[in-house]
């Protein structure tokens, strides 16, 4: 997923330093209650977790999400838009109530802002169709097929980097398709003979084709996701933490990944 | 989504980037004259100060001071993320805009100024009504290069989330992953912009010059 440049976090570091001094002990929860609105960053810039559907309007995994959150606050959402690189900055700033925009959990972020818990945790899986007969023991073992992912995805960027790089697996050997519903088309055809995936969405297509099945399942591109909260605020986290856990156990945020995971 | 939607689209950032540009140059060019004039003729110590204003922010990258104004200044005063990033363009454009106008005042030769004070007019008149005139004039050439940066420069208030044409792009090109097409959009617009005004200013220039002065 993301994690950009140290400019970021050093804008962030200055910004959190400036404001340090003049921080209040209030929480920003009284202040979104009181206001019956809280403002939200997003950088829709990311489908499917977070872009523009074809009116303009915002869209998504996160999107989604957050609508149902602040619903459950008995608050208004306004979203702000801002590039992903400035959405840390803005919440230590208190210019943002919180962010959501794809988050992993980072070490130099975590200084000047905190992390909700993981509403949601991608992981990874391969999949082969009956008529395989290798071997995939470990994520590298791959390379010694043909391999299809979805373009630009995180998976795809992990193919790339760790595979096609350093020379295990030909450029020639590795298809990327618009759509991972169309991979696993030529996987069960025979054109490719592994496919790579967020286990979700391949989960719900090994699901539709019987053929199809997953032999390894773990994180290797991918991790938890987490909601951006100012940092040190307790009230607000303990808050948010509990509407996550309250969607996850009802099914609510699986039921959003099928939704945008696996078209 | 079709091509007619995603040129609109980006498009109605236009107004945004114009809104910016007219902010911030006009308030540059308030300072920077201002901030000319005492450096010119201010004195020594004015002059000092104004060279160290000049170096600093020419100096920071106008996207640092933009972050500085919008993260850290308007914690106090809680300005919206246009204003900081237009008037931090402002600030930034008048350290320029004030080099441009002291090699204007400073262009026009001393001898007028001598000369003017000999008919008796007063410093304040003499530099009112001999220099300025002709400074201004001389100034119109290198300003016009400084209004098509400043309208090229305010594509960087998308990094507080200003959704002007730049931000409208990466939006669109995201979305629909034609990101080719949205950035010659934008760049057709910019240029566009760009072309109108320093056509504009030529006009002006044109229509200002002394006729017997060719």
């Amino acid at each position: 997923m993301k994690k950009r440049f140290l400019l970021v976090v050093a804008l962030a570091l200055v910004a959190a330093m400036l404001v340090a001094c003049a921080t209040e002990s209030t929480s920003v929860l009284d202040k979104i209650q009181k206001a019956k609105k809280v403002s939200v960053g997003t950088s829709a810039d990311y489908p499917p977790y977070e872009y523009l559907d074809d009116a303009g309007n915002k869209t998504g995994f996160d999107i989604e999400l957050m609508e149902e959150i602040a619903k459950r606050m008995g608050v208004e959402l306004e979203w702000v838009d801002m590039p992903f690189d400035s959405l840390v900055a803005a919440v230590a700033g208190g210019k943002l109530d919180m962010s959501i925009s794809c988050f992993n959990y980072d070490e130099e972020r975590d200084k000047t802002v905190d992390f909700s818990e993981a509403y949601y945790t991608t992981e990874d899986a391969f999949v082969v169709s009956g008529a395989f007969t290798g071997t995939i023991t470990e994520p590298e073992d791959a390379a010694n097929y043909k391999v299809g992912v979805q373009s630009g995805t995180v998976q795809d960027g992990w193919l790339t980097d760790n595979l096609v790089t350093p020379g295990l697996l030909p450029e020639a050997n590795l298809s990327r398709y618009e759509r991972v519903d169309q991979a696993a088309l030529d996987l069960a055809n025979g054109r490719i003979e592994v496919l790579m995936g967020d286990y979700v969405p391949v989960q719900a297509l090994v699901a539709q084709n019987p053929d199809l099945q997953i032999v390894y399942r773990g994180v290797l591109s991918t991790g938890p996701i987490n909601i951006v909260l100012p940092d040190g605020d307790v009230e607000l986290k303990t808050e948010v933490d509990r509407i996550i856990k309250e969607l996850q156990a009802e099914g609510f945020i699986d039921a959003l990944a099928v939704k945008y995971f696996s078209e | 989504m079709d091509f007619g939607q995603f040129i609109s689209y980006i498009a109605q950032g236009t107004v945004l980037t114009i809104g910016v540009t007219l902010i911030a140059l006009p308030s540059g060019l308030l300072i920077g004259t201002l901030l000319a004039l005492l450096y010119v003729y201010g004195g020594k110590a004015a002059s000092r100060i104004m060279n160290l204003y000049s170096t600093i922010f020419r100096g920071i990258p106008p996207v640092v001071l933009l972050f500085i104004l919008f993260f850290a200044v308007s914690k106090g005063i809680n300005l919206s993320a246009f204003w900081a990033g237009s008037l931090s363009l402002g600030v930034v454009s008048s350290a320029y805009q004030m080099e441009i106008v002291r090699g204007a005042l400073l262009s026009v030769s001393g001898d007028q100024l001598m000369a003017a004070r000999a008919v008796g007019l007063s410093r304040l008149h003499a530099i009112r009504y001999v220099v300025l005139p002709q400074a201004v004039r001389l100034a119109i050439p290198p300003w016009s290069n400084e209004a098509a940066i400043v309208i090229k420069d305010s594509s960087l208030v998308y990094a507080l989330g200003v959704p002007e044409i730049l931000r409208r792009a990466q939006l669109i090109g995201a979305s629909s992953q034609k990101y080719l097409l949205a950035y010659l959009s934008a760049a057709v617009i910019y240029f566009l912009l760009v072309l109108l005004t320093t056509r504009l200013l030529n006009h002006l220039e044109n229509k200002l010059a002394i006729p017997s002065n060719p």
